[in-house]
């Protein structure tokens, strides 16, 4: 049994080095990358020691949310990205059987973004990306990332779909960790829509992307997004079919915190869609992630299996 | 078989009259409100209706478009005694069709507190029907904390219902998405408020539905307990898991969903779920009765506990 895990951060080393030594790193200092959990410290050979402990055979690395600064000048997100994925690069060609990555991206600069995606995969062999669920307060169905969604289909990029703060829910409240536990899943539910309601499935019928946090609410939410595209026109302007339709476009990591929510993203979007998502090393990650997965009473060994590594072998060539 | 629907709006007669009219109506101007068609409705076409779709009994809601906790509270309150009195009057005329919910001025709690105790004791309303939010305050809002206790002592059942900008509007006003994962991460937020702000535990008898099947809650409760587990300002206010929670509360059927529906009831217990249709929304149940009888998922005691046996016990009709 093999466990991929497409949902693992990374604060990297080239970024510590630096703010740890009070300097500034790309105008980033030691108060962002949350080095308050000791685990984002970690080497890449202290983060391989974790996971032979969890039972992760492979980690798809993505940089912390917090380097994706696209509302920073372009230049120096650029600058950061480059880095990121240098140093995510290096993870996978030190350790080719332990770490795969997903790149960062200057994604306020349609072209810029293109162009680093580009060098990520094709020159340093990453996977995809892992990308906001807006950029500066731009939804996903703007016209102007569609060159974007064009290239990263045509790469055959995966892109991983995960919030920064502040998500939708903060500007109701910021008490009991709202913004993150009902905000994340939230903004997910809206991006799943973007994509779906404003046609870009359609018009990249091969695009891969997968929503973290297993989509947020869109598996149990659908049925009134179907609702109101039965209802209103607005909501038909760019789909001939029903957002329903369009679940199975999209992958979905496992990282539920429930067992009857992950039951109902399988029974809703297939077993063949689903992937492990941990959120290493996050104080809201699974804790022990693979024994949760196969710990759980209403999944089939297949299903588990599929889910684990199965999935992921087949969707990223691992 | 019953069923009782307690998710069934009214644009009030006294309203429409003075519009039509072209008459100002308690700082309304005629002509600022949209009137959906069925919403003008007099209550004897209303019971055609509820006749055809084998509806017995509406628990009668004003519509959210008259809950104006931004205006001035004395102005407010005056519109909602008007609103309470018709609702009350259809309750009179119909006492087997009809039920009702107050409107209460949420901007000034002791008028809304003076304004469901007239509601539930001299017009024998069953509650009220409140906002997520007033004026952006969430109900863990001490200033709250009277009217909730009020309201248990009152034995009145608060029904939960979004008005006005939710979350999602700030992100995208596209393809009615503002309603369609707005509503439901509202509902989300205020179970949390009420769970996480200690309300529940202070009130251990409030009686508190969430509409629209409690939105997000029940399929998103897994993430508010770890974030319970491992973040301190969560635990602040309770000495348990969010999820300890979900069965102190009530939620309507509301999912447009049969395994969301089936999830719901999964997880709050049967006797928690009860029948709303949102009447005459266009994001209404069309045939709400058929629906829940024609569920394969649920069993004849779970659809019977759903359509009228939780309401009729809740609400003592």
């Amino acid at each position: 049994m093999r466990a991929i895990d497409l949902h693992a951060h990374l604060t990297p080393q080239c970024f510590q080095r630096e703010v740890l030594a009070g300097k500034m790193w790309h105008g980033m200092t030691s108060a962002e990358g949350e080095l308050f959990n000791p685990r984002n410290a970690w080497t890449p050979e202290q983060r391989l020691a974790d996971m032979n402990s969890l039972g992760v055979d492979i980690q798809v690395v993505s940089t912390n949310v917090a380097f994706y600064k696209y509302d920073q000048d372009v230049a120096i997100t650029t600058a950061i990205a480059q880095a990121c994925n240098n140093e995510v690069h290096q993870m996978t060609v030190d350790y080719p059987d332990r770490f795969a990555g997903l790149a960062t991206l200057p994604m306020q600069d349609i072209k810029a973004a293109i162009t680093e995606l580009e060098r990520a995969v094709v020159q340093l062999g990453l996977k995809g990306a892992m990308i906001n669920d807006q950029i500066n307060g731009r939804t996903f169905d703007e016209p102007e990332f569609l060159p974007f969604w064009k290239a990263a289909e045509q790469m055959g990029a995966l892109l991983l779909i995960h919030q920064a703060r502040p998500t939708l829910v903060t500007q109701r409240t910021t008490r009991y960790h709202l913004p993150n536990t009902i905000g994340n899943l939230v903004d997910r539910a809206v991006t799943f829509a973007s994509f779906v309601f404003g046609g870009v499935m359609d018009a990249c019928p091969a695009l891969r992307i997968c929503l973290a946090h297993g989509g947020g609410y869109t598996c149990f939410g659908i049925g009134r997004m179907d609702r109101g595209w039965q209802m209103r026109s607005e909501a038909r302007g760019n789909i001939t079919k029903p957002p329903s339709a369009y679940l199975r476009r999209f992958y979905y990591d496992c990282l539920t915190h429930s067992e009857a929510a992950l039951r109902l993203i399988i029974d809703t979007v297939g077993a063949d869609r689903v992937v492990l998502g941990t959120d290493w090393p996050a104080d809201m990650r699974i804790d022990w992630p693979v024994s949760w997965v196969l710990g759980l009473q209403s999944l089939t060994q297949e299903e588990k299996e599929l889910i684990l590594w199965k999935n992921l072998e087949r969707l990223l060539g691992l | 078989m019953r069923s009782i629907d307690i998710h069934a709006h009214l644009t009030p007669q006294c309203f429409i009259r003075a519009t039509q009219a072209g008459q100002e109506w308690h700082g309304i101007r005629p002509g600022s409100v949209r009137i959906a068609p069925r919403a003008v409705w007099t209550p004897e076409q209303r019971i055609a209706d509820m006749n055809s779709l084998g509806v017995d009994v509406q628990v009668v809601s004003t519509g959210a478009g008259f809950y104006y906790y931004d205006r001035d509270a004395r102005t407010v309150a005056a519109m909602h005694r008007d609103c309470n009195d018709e609702v009350h009057q259809m309750t009179m005329d119909h006492p087997e069709r009809f039920k009702g919910f107050a409107q209460i001025p949420m901007q000034d709690v002791p008028t809304a507190i003076a304004e469901l105790d007239r509601a539930v004791n001299k017009l024998g309303l069953v509650g009220a029907m409140i906002d997520d939010k007033v004026n952006g305050r969430t109900y863990d809002d001490p200033v709250f904390m009277p009217l909730w206790k009020a309201a248990e002592q009152m034995g009145a059942l608060m029904f939960i219902h979004q008005g006005g900008a939710t979350v999602v509007r700030e992100r995208s006003n596209r393809y009615h998405l503002p309603n369609t994962i707005g509503n439901l991460a509202d509902r989300a937020v205020t179970f949390a408020a009420f769970v996480f702000g200690g309300v529940m535990d202070a009130c251990p008898n409030l009686n508190i539905c969430l509409a629209h099947g409690g939105g997000y809650t029940c399929f998103g409760i897994g993430r508010m307990d770890r974030g319970w587990q491992v973040r301190s300002e969560a635990r602040v206010h309770i000495p348990r898991p969010p999820s300890a929670y979900l069965s102190k509360f009530y939620y309507d059927c509301l999912t447009h969903s049969e395994a969301a529906l089936r999830m719901v009831i999964d997880t709050v217990g049967i006797d928690r779920v009860i029948f709303g249709t949102d009447w005459p929304a266009d994001m209404a149940i069309d045939w709400p009765v058929s629906w829940i009888l024609s569920l394969e998922s649920l069993t004849q005691e779970e659809k019977e506990a759903i359509l009228y046996k939780n309401l009729e016990k809740l609400l003592g009709i």
